[in-house]
């Protein structure tokens, strides 16, 4: 035995380290950099550190390392989805059936404009058809995070989170849905065609049901200690995410209707006051950088022109989709045109269909992904930019939250 | 400055202020709503006066001038039901209640209005936990001097006003103890507590001026006293109430408070002297700690009994005058209240019965709507 054996060898095992804690320091410091500094909500630091440290800017953090997060992201997304779920409220709906009308149609003058768009630009059919369906989902982190930071209250706000939630599910069952086709043109075999979107949204709802009751089972035998219901629910998301996915089902799915089911079904409101506190940020700090991180910047120049024609036309058909209903619902004019702008960022669900249809049909995963992925990293910043932009003109944002 | 004058109104009309909770529909914490509120309400025709209050949690409903309670309560009904509707087409709930029972002062956020702003400045965080919700009766008078003989004749009657309406047990997310904690933030103003001894209004007149030129107050607003004169309307304005969690109790204590105004006018029973005043701050604690079953001296008169005694004493003694203005039954209902139990009594059993604060405001919101 050699004398130092005590001394690690040269250069150390680096392997060992874990990446995501130097990720999430690096990023907690450019998030509070650029609250200090420029004024702006922490996440543009986070997406900042993302990105810099990603494998696209040559940073330390390389592809097989991203891989390694890979669970870690999963169970950060499923942590905001089911956040998000128990934000959306059915009575709302019911005594404001307008808002219902709201968010179809935005949702599907958002799709029928992209639609067209990419057609005009000659994108096949298909493709154009998937990728129009997976911009009608606004990303749920940037939206949920904005509302956490500036502590946003007020119709923007909860419009703005309603529509998120309604538009991610949406976003999912056409994109499914265009699943029957997509067999039909790649393996032109009928049975899946007709039984895999099937089952993966009623399969996706029933897991989020039982999930939802058995965490109020649980919740009712832990009884009001908020410590003790933080980290059940905690485990309980974890283990959802990770059942859906051995279940092959939607991650997406299972989440957001997991948090709308335990909130609809919690009668005496015991679960009201529920939130996944510091750990919940910490995850959230997580999922932006790993996700900037994850963003395929070569993919850009690629299809800038599709992206940028899908971003403007997103836009267009959201904003005229609040607009038309805005008297109906009970909204001013100028609140409707701070909601439409609220609703643009675009990330978390948009990523994981594309990453799902890429999946599932390698070949039309690269031409989707130039598509899609560039109008993803044009609304990154711009996006959550106008979102921030859209609560604060609001008055919604709260005084000494804005920085 | 010029002396204040007051404006003759119509004896014994009585109009009622109340300051209601806006909560959402998620945590039932409060919400910030009330500019989403007006913007939605102010379009349409509506019936009474809807405002914004210091906090935009808060919304402010007053009435108008009325001869008898039903016609108030009618009113009362009308403008429930557009807060109602605009509420449900926003997401929002309004429930009644002295405090809410769990939100902290820290989050609240004060409404865009230059006096508000100012207040705000003024008072620091005693601003901001004055997030409280009363009741506010208005009680016509014919001229200064018979409103400042109602004032501090009415005076031996508050306790029982304080212990009808007691609706804050919970406050910041723990049991008081109190029925009414509401009025503890009240008292923290330095310029709460009673109105200055004076039975003519050149009296008053000249005190307020004295206050004025001294620089301590600009107008009547900046008193917080639990009853004052209001010339401009040319009413006395009890503000010891704390918002019922119905508007029938709001209107039934209206009805009250006019039918012992018309027997105080009419009748003149004892005479008002400072004196009336020697046990005021006990009766008043023991209002505020015990509600009905608080204990009320009456130092004049040497009786000493609970509130809920004194209420059945009082309705015997005005039921003349009671079935003169025709509120009989809202006085019924007080009369009840002080045999069964007040709202914070209700409120208590209430979250003995749910487990939690959140049901608590949802099921008061509850009984808001319904009535």
């Amino acid at each position: 035995m050699p004398e130092l054996f005590f001394l690690p060898s040269w250069p150390p095992a680096v392997q060992a380290l874990p990446w995501y804690a130097l990720l999430l320091l690096a990023a907690a410091i450019a998030g509070e950099l650029v609250r200090r500094w420029l004024h702006l909500p922490r996440l543009f630091g986070w997406i900042a550190a993302g990105i810099l440290l990603g494998p696209q800017a040559g940073g330390i953090v390389s592809e097989a390392m991203l891989e390694d997060m890979r669970g870690i992201l999963d169970v950060a997304i499923g942590v905001v989805l089911f956040q998000l779920g128990q934000r959306v409220d059915f009575g709302w709906l019911r005594r404001n059936p307008w808002l219902l009308a709201t968010s179809v149609l935005e949702a599907g003058l958002a799709f029928a404009a992209m639609f067209a768009v990419l057609l005009l630009i000659e994108v096949p059919p298909l493709l154009a058809a998937l990728a129009a369906a997976i911009g009608i989902a606004t990303g749920p982190a940037v939206v949920l995070s904005l509302t956490r930071e500036l502590r946003a209250q007020g119709q923007v706000t909860e419009r703005m989170l309603l529509l998120t939630s309604l538009n991610c599910v949406y976003a999912f069952v056409v994109v499914h849905v265009l699943l029957a086709w997509l067999h039909q043109e790649y393996s032109n075999e009928w049975l899946s065609a007709i039984w895999h979107p099937l089952y993966l949204i009623f399969g996706s709802l029933f897991l989020a049901l039982v999930f939802a009751l058995a965490t109020l089972v649980l919740l009712a035998l832990l009884g009001r200690r908020a410590e003790a219901q933080y980290i059940a629910v905690f485990a309980l998301v974890v283990t959802a995410v990770y059942a859906a996915a051995a279940l092959k089902l939607s991650g997406v799915l299972v989440l957001l209707g997991y948090g709308v089911m335990a909130r609809a079904f919690d009668a005496k409101r015991r679960f009201a006051s529920f939130t996944f506190g510091r750990l919940g940020q910490i995850l959230l700090v997580l999922l932006f950088a790993i996700t900037a991180a994850t963003l395929d910047l070569d993919l850009v120049p690629l299809g800038a022109v599709a992206g940028a024609v899908l971003v403007a036309a997103r836009y267009l058909g959201k904003a005229v989709g609040v607009f038309a209903l805005a008297p109906a619902s009970g909204l001013s004019m100028r609140k409707a045109s701070l909601l439409a702008l609220s609703l643009m960022p675009m990330s978390g669900v948009a990523l994981i269909l594309v990453n799902d249809m890429s999946m599932l049909f390698p070949g039309l995963g690269s031409a989707l992904a130039s598509v899609v992925v560039s109008a993803i990293v044009l609304l990154e910043v711009l996006g959550a930019a106008a979102a921030y932009f859209a609560l604060v003109r609001a008055g919604e944002a709260e005084e000494s939250a804005k920085a | 400055m010029e002396a204040i004058a007051f404006k003759p109104s119509a004896p014994l009309t009585i109009g009622v202020e109340l300051e209601l909770q806006l909560v959402n529909t998620r945590d039932c914490d409060l919400t910030r709503a009330a500019s989403d509120m007006l913007a939605l309400i102010e379009k349409k025709p509506h019936p009474g006066e809807i405002k914004p209050e210091i906090t935009e949690s808060m919304i402010e409903i007053s009435t108008g001038i009325h001869t008898h309670h039903d016609a108030l309560l009618a009113e009362l009904c009308e403008i429930r039901k557009t807060l109602v509707a605009a509420a449900d087409q926003l997401n929002v709930r309004v429930a009644g209640g002295g405090a809410h029972p769990f939100q902290h002062w820290s989050d609240r956020r004060i409404f865009d209005r230059p006096r508000f702003k100012h207040v705000s400045q003024l008072y620091g965080y005693l601003a901001k936990q004055f997030t409280v919700f009363g009741q506010h009766i208005h009680v016509g008078c014919p001229d200064g001097d018979d409103a400042l003989y109602l004032l501090h004749s009415f005076a031996r009657y508050l306790p029982q006003f304080i212990a009808l309406s007691a609706s804050s047990p919970y406050y910041q997310g723990v049991d008081t103890a109190f029925d009414s904690s509401r009025l503890n933030a009240v008292f923290a103003f330095p310029l709460s507590g009673r109105a200055p001894f004076a039975l003519k209004w050149s009296e008053f007149t000249a005190y307020f001026e004295r206050m004025s030129v001294s620089g301590i107050v600009e107008s009547m607003k900046d008193f917080y006293w639990d009853v004052r004169p209001k010339p401009e309307f040319g009413t006395i304005e009890i503000r010891v109430c704390d918002t019922p969690l119905t508007v029938e109790r709001a209107a039934a204590l209206a009805g009250y408070a006019q039918a012992i105004c018309r027997w105080l006018l009419v009748e003149r029973p004892g005479k008002v002297t400072e004196d009336n005043y020697l046990a005021y701050t006990y009766n008043r604690f023991q209002a505020c700690r015990f509600g009905l079953e608080g204990e009320v001296v009456d130092p004049v008169g040497g009786v000493r009994r609970t509130i809920a005694e004194d209420v059945a004493a009082t309705l015997q003694a005005i039921s003349v005058h009671a079935r003169e203005l025709d509120c009989e039954a809202p006085l019924q209902l007080l009369g009840r209240i002080a045999r069964d139990g007040n709202d914070a009594r209700w409120m208590r059993d209430a979250f003995a019965d749910a487990g939690s604060l959140p049901d608590l405001v949802w099921q008061q919101a509850e009984r808001f709507r319904a009535g």
